[in-house]
């Protein structure tokens, strides 16, 4: 089966490659392979010259290499990642979810399920097939990693190459025991629930040392990382994390001996994460089949796993037409996320600010938790609208289906952007709430009263802004739908990269120029009102600023309506 | 008349799908529309249901044009598509919940127990449709269509993915629709469907109408009367795929 499974690897890439170079003679998919290649080579090839010159000058003035603080970050390096690594496993063990090496191409599904091969083959291919993936996101790794050699870039490369193989494969094992955690054989069971049993116990281990260390004030970063360096190499936590230090180790040690000792033990991990993969292959025929079901017959591209649950809100049919577009974006969002993975995020979201709350101030935990709050709401404000695409972006694919109803256009565009921008508001907001009441660990040096006039503010514009993005990111794609990958789809190569940096790039510019008019009307407010109110003279700005961009919403819908009419299905792009 | 077309015309770039095309079908009519591959059927279709607009001509619903009176033009009538597309996180009764608010209709309650059962979707209710087969997913967006009240239907390939049950219960709504009232366009490669449940046909070939008429007019055309009164020869005859011709 080796050798039918390369020929297919093979086979595919080589076609794939094909495709990609064909596809160039398309001005936008060349425009974009331009962009990508530009994109590349600026910022990691010129930096990376430029950051090599600029440490060889440093070396000669005798200016140490690196500063203080990265340099016990690096030493940290494998502490740090060992706890993420941990932390990511617990992740995947209560977040459901299917490895991706279960998930079957129609033609796997009608080629290969018939045919007379093992279970075990079929794992084995799957594991083949992932390997060009894993190997072009090892490549790119190593190529972005700065101010490194030639031969750094290998050996970072084959680190990572080892690192996401093992998550991988590991990840295909859980998914293989979760699905016998519920058998109904007492022993099969009991085999199911032993890694979890460990993986609590390993769990329990860390956060029992690591609490004294987060809790404990510090008084500076490099200690503060020195102690959790510590932590990994010291009593039983060093134990506990042990295989995940060695699964990181590669990515920091030195060349040779260190590096190939590392890289030794690593493939070593490797080896019998697979062999646990392999053994489970009696519980991979329920799990493929399981995610063969879950795909559906229709044909495409992979499409997200819908669950029915009782959303509690059933559509009336009598009512604006609005509401039955964000009610059916709704519906797709609760099929998606799992309600009970929801809750378990939000407990262990209160949990952890609860417990860095009760710690004190002062301390490396509460301002960890702070500083998470606040790019989180970052994130939420400005980088949520792009990648939540549960609208328009999403429901070009439905296009014919959508365009036969009588609804009047600007009410689709509408319609389309409710349900996500009132998603993304309350994750902005909850965000926001935490990081009020961690800011005073955060931004001590403020006042209260000046930090909930900010936090209020930006309470405030935030659903202004977060609209606005959505209106701007919908009405690109139905301007220029073929630039627009339709539902699920991830067109990938140069060219799909700098298609995408060009369509951010612009609908950032279209934002910021949709911000202008709410800026300077939210700043005239906050001018006039500040030797009034003071630092509270924000709140009446932002109150402004997000009426006025409100306003241009509307407004940018109804404008966007004979576009939508307009539309072309035949413009929308289709899957690669 | 209910469907109205006028010297329709549709190009996709260089290619000329449909060329001044134009007929009307009356209320209570079975019109089969049949060609051969690429004939510009679908393409007819799709743009009738408002999806494709067109580049020459016009089209109208009941009278309204669906250039210009989209919503009214759209209001009245229901595209039953060869493939269906449904939203793959809504179920069975979520999605006829959805048309009715969308198409304003106020005994829905009634009406999908009543198309449940005509349909033998009973069961399938809370059915996603990545879990139903393709049959049973067509039957979902047959349902979609007949779940108001149209006053015009345009059905693609209406019996693909149907089971033999599903097929006579398809005929028979067809049939119990028209005699309702309901002008009906439909598009088949099945031609003894055709000649079962239509009243006229209309022949396309390379984007233009060939032949228009009952089966007994195009039977008694002088050019077509060697072909006898069979459907299939007088299709090959006019498309010239008649070996005889």
């Amino acid at each position: 089966m080796i050798w039918p499974s390369l020929y297919i690897t093979i086979c595919s890439f080589k076609n794939r490659v094909r495709v990609r170079v064909r596809r160039l003679r398309e001005p936008r998919y060349l425009l974009g392979a331009i962009v990508g290649g530009a994109y590349l080579y600026f910022s990691f090839f010129t930096r990376n010259r430029g950051a090599r010159l600029s440490a060889a000058r440093r070396a000669a003035r005798g200016v140490p290499a690196i500063p203080p603080a990265l340099a016990a970050l690096v030493a940290a390096g494998p502490a740090l990642a060992a706890l993420a690594l941990l932390a990511a496993t617990v992740l995947i063990w209560i977040v459901p979810g299917t490895s991706g090496l279960l998930e079957f191409s129609e033609a796997e599904v009608q080629f290969l399920f018939p045919a007379p091969v093992t279970r075990r083959q079929l794992l084995i291919h799957r594991m083949l097939r992932s390997q060009l993936g894993l190997l072009f996101a090892s490549v790119v790794f190593g190529i972005v990693t700065p101010s490194v050699a030639g031969f750094t870039r290998l050996r970072i490369s084959i680190a990572m190459w080892l690192l996401l193989t093992i998550a991988k494969v590991y990840y295909a094992g859980v998914t293989l025991a979760r699905s016998r955690l519920a058998s109904a054989q007492t022993r099969a069971r009991r085999v199911a629930w032993t890694p979890v049993a460990v993986l609590l116990a390993a769990l329990a281990i860390v956060a029992a040392a690591l609490m004294p260390v987060l809790s404990a004030p510090v008084s500076s970063t490099v200690e503060y990382l020195t102690r959790v360096s510590d932590l990994a190499s010291r009593g039983a936590p060093s134990i506990v994390l042990w295989p995940f230090v060695t699964v990181v180790r590669p990515l920091f040690a030195a060349w040779p001996q260190p590096y190939l000792n590392a890289a030794a033990m690593s493939a070593l991990v490797l080896a019998a994460t697979t062999v646990w993969v392999l053994l489970s292959d009696r519980a991979f025929e329920d799990a493929a089949h399981g995610a063969v079901e879950r795909r559906g017959s229709e044909p495409g591209p992979k499409r997200a796993n819908y669950r029915v649950r009782a959303g509690g809100w059933s559509l009336a049919t009598a009512g604006r037409l609005e509401a039955a577009f964000a009610w059916k974006a709704a519906m797709q969002t609760m099929r998606v996320v799992d309600p009970r993975s929801v809750a378990r995020v939000v407990a262990l979201l209160v949990a952890v600010t609860a417990i860095s709350q009760s710690l004190g101030r002062g301390n490396g935990f509460a301002a960890t938790v702070g500083l998470f709050a606040i790019v989180a709401t970052g994130v939420a404000l400005f980088f949520a609208p792009q990648i939540v695409r549960v609208d328009m972006r999403q429901d070009l694919q439905h296009l014919e289906l959508m365009k036969t109803w009588p609804v009047a256009p600007s009410a689709v565009v509408r319609g389309e952007l409710i349900w996500p921008g009132a998603m993304i508001t309350l994750i902005a907001w909850v965000m926001l709430a935490i990081a009020l009441i961690m800011s005073g660990t955060v931004f001590a040096a403020q006042a209260w009263g000046t930090r909930a006039s900010n936090a209020a503010a930006i309470g405030i514009v935030a659903p202004a802004l977060i609209f606005a993005q959505l209106t701007i990111h919908n009405g690109v794609a139905l301007l220029f739908p073929a630039w627009v990958p339709a539902g699920g789809q991830r067109p990938r190569g140069l060219d799909a990269m700098g298609q995408r940096m060009i369509m951010l790039g612009g609908t950032w510019l279209l934002t910021a120029l949709m911000l202008i008019p709410g800026a300077v009307g939210g700043g005239l407010v906050w001018f006039a009102a500040r030797p009034l109110v003071g630092a509270a003279a924000v709140v009446p700005g932002a109150l402004v600023a997000a009426v006025i961009i409100a306003i241009e919403v509307l407004l940018a819908t109804e404008a966007l309506g004979p576009v939508y009419e307009r539309l072309d299905i035949l413009a929308v792009e289709r899957a690669e | 008349m209910t469907i109205s077309v006028e010297h329709f015309g549709r190009t996709y770039g260089e290619l000329t799908a449909v060329d001044d095309l134009s007929f009307q079908v009356a209320a209570g009519e079975i019109v089969g529309l049949i060609g051969p591959n690429g004939a510009g059927k679908t393409t007819t279709l799709r743009s009738l249901a408002g999806i494709l607009r067109p580049t020459a001509g016009r089209l109208a619903i009941d009278g309204h044009d669906l250039a210009t009176d989209p919503l009214e033009a759209k209001r009245r009538l229901a595209f039953m598509p060869d493939e269906p597309h449904l939203f793959e996180y809504l179920t069975v009764e979520e999605h006829l919940r959805l048309v009715a608010r969308v198409y304003h209709v106020d005994d829905f309650e009634s009406r999908f127990r009543a198309l449940i059962d005509e349909l033998q979707l009973a069961g399938k209710e809370q059915s996603l449709p990545g879990e139903l087969s393709r049959g049973m997913r067509q039957k979902v967006i047959i349902a979609c269509g007949l779940v108001r009240r149209p006053t015009t239907l345009l059905f693609d390939e209406p019996l693909t993915g149907l089971d033999p049950i599903g097929i006579r219960r398809m005929r028979a709504t067809i049939i119990s629709r028209a005699r309702d009232g309901a002008a009906i366009l439909l598009s088949s490669h099945l031609l003894h469907l055709v000649e079962e449940v239509c009243s006229r046909v209309i022949i396309m070939d390379r984007g233009r109408k060939v032949a228009d008429g009952t089966f007994a007019e195009l039977a008694s055309r002088h050019d077509l009367v060697e072909a006898g009164s069979s459907l299939e020869q007088i299709f090959l005859r006019v498309t010239g795929h008649d070996a005889t011709s």
